[in-house]
């Protein structure tokens, strides 16, 4: 505690007002150790922590509202690991789907509702609302669903509309990925 | 047994929560059951306009809830129907004047005592939307074929959803039926295909209305409204009957074919 106290006296500048995930995979606390760690950055330089990860599969929100429905992700794992993040209901507007590696939603992404994944997206279902493939800059990363009429889709650092009056093709698979610097939408 | 408590909502306002709320009330009750609708608009209410008793407000639900007064004081009840009554929201409070937890006691004591509790619900996604379902064990999502009241029925569906409601159920307002013959409105089929819930009932969109909510006097009571019949029909579904959805929106000529077809 001391430690982290100096620590954070030092570089204040470089915690000042960020969020934080607690990884505790290796070094399991008592609830009241993380409350008093939670408080105590909180009031040094205003760090909030976001997310406590106790296990690989196993993670929990400090703060602001849930963003996913209950049961909804199954799990947030790291990118190195490939376990993708998986929904298993229809996105509706207002949720948005953060994911480190690749996203899978087993339903429909409303208006309204983001995915956003670094690795790809997949959408068993109809996309309508906002898919953000490649969100660290993938420019490989591809965005599979099986019907595309979305408000607007992104690829790494590419943003791409929907023509205007284009009807969708229902039932097919698609995949929109990067080709000669555009985002195209091909069906498989 | 402890009765139903349903939460009429729908995010965006104008679309007939409260034309909803005092309809399906007024059915049921006709239906011979105890009927107790709530107005949870504090603020904006209107509840009692609709239903004609504005003048005869002495209590409101704020003053229940504080404890100023018994929850019987505050029972309106309805000029036709006795057993059928209402409580009016406060219009000189404010929505965060009560607690989601205070909203649930209330509820749950007034399910002991009616078999059909109606929570009318503010328009908006804040305070007042948290107290007026968090009483609630059904949900009826109000919307119109427009795309921004179906954006907005879509969000609140998702927060009913998380907020663990059981049931939810969708009513299509105001359908036009000749503009989505023509394709100029989103048909029953696309809202239902967007927003997956199963679905209530529909309104053909009506004049009658407008009168009927100027006059004070719910709808069904003109046993020749179609729009009245639709309201009666989905107050038979929610009293667990299965009629026709079909029966709703068609015309004289569509009933006669189906007398003919049967």
């Amino acid at each position: 505690m001391a430690f982290m106290d100096d620590r954070l006296g030092q570089s204040r500048d470089f915690f000042q007002n960020t969020e934080m995930v607690l990884d505790l995979r290796n070094r399991p606390m008592r609830s009241d150790e993380i409350s008093a760690l939670y408080t105590r950055l909180y009031q040094k330089s205003m760090v909030r922590v976001v997310e406590v990860r106790l296990s690989d599969h196993l993670s929990f929100s400090m703060a602001g509202e849930p963003k996913k429905s209950r049961a909804a992700v199954e799990a947030d794992g790291e990118s190195n690991d490939c376990v993708p993040v998986i929904v298993r209901n229809t996105c509706r507007s207002g949720v948005r789907v953060v994911s480190s590696s690749d996203c899978v939603v087993l339903g429909d992404v409303n208006p309204g509702a983001e995915i956003i994944a670094e690795g790809d997206v997949i959408i068993f279902g109809n996309l309508r609302g906002v898919a953000h493939a490649g969100a660290r800059g993938d420019q490989s990363a591809r965005i599979w669903a099986l019907s595309f009429e979305p408000n607007q889709i992104r690829i790494a650092d590419l943003v791409a509309v929907p023509p205007r009056g284009a009807k969708p093709a229902r039932g097919r698979f698609e995949i929109a990925e990067i080709r000669d610097g555009v985002i195209q939408v091909v069906s498989l | 047994m402890a009765g139903k408590t349903i939460v009429v909502t729908s995010g965006k306002g104008g679309v007939g929560k409260t034309t909803t709320v005092a309809n399906l009330g007024t059915t049921l009750a006709k239906k011979k059951y105890n009927v107790v609708l709530l107005d949870t608009d504090i603020g904006l209410r209107n509840l009692d306009v609709v239903m004609g008793l504005e003048n005869r407000i002495v209590y409101n639900i704020v003053d229940v809830i504080e404890g100023k007064c018994r929850k019987e004081q505050a029972m309106i009840r309805d000029r036709k129907l006795s057993n059928l009554c209402m409580i009016p929201a406060a219009q000189t409070r404010e929505k965060n004047s009560i607690t989601e937890e205070q909203m649930k006691e209330l509820c749950s004591s007034l399910a002991a005592e009616f078999d059909y509790v109606i929570i009318d619900c503010p328009a908006g996604i804040e305070q007042g939307f948290k107290n007026a379902i968090a009483g609630a064990d059904t949900a009826l999502v109000v919307t119109t074929p427009e795309v921004s009241a179906i954006r907005d029925a879509d969000r609140v569906i998702g927060l009913l959803e998380a907020a663990l409601v059981r049931q939810i159920s969708l009513i299509i307002n105001r359908l036009n039926a000749k503009m989505v013959k023509k394709g100029d409105m989103m048909s029953t089929n696309d809202i239902i295909a967007l927003l997956s819930v199963p679905l209530l009932g529909v309104v053909p969109e009506s004049e009658e209305v407008v009168v009927s909510t100027n006059r004070g006097v719910p709808l069904v009571h003109d046993r020749s409204s179609k729009a009245g019949a639709a309201f009666r029909g989905m107050a038979a579904r929610l009293n667990g009957e299965s009629i026709p959805l079909d029966g709703d929106s068609r015309g004289f000529f569509g009933r006669m074919k189906r007398l003919i077809w049967d």
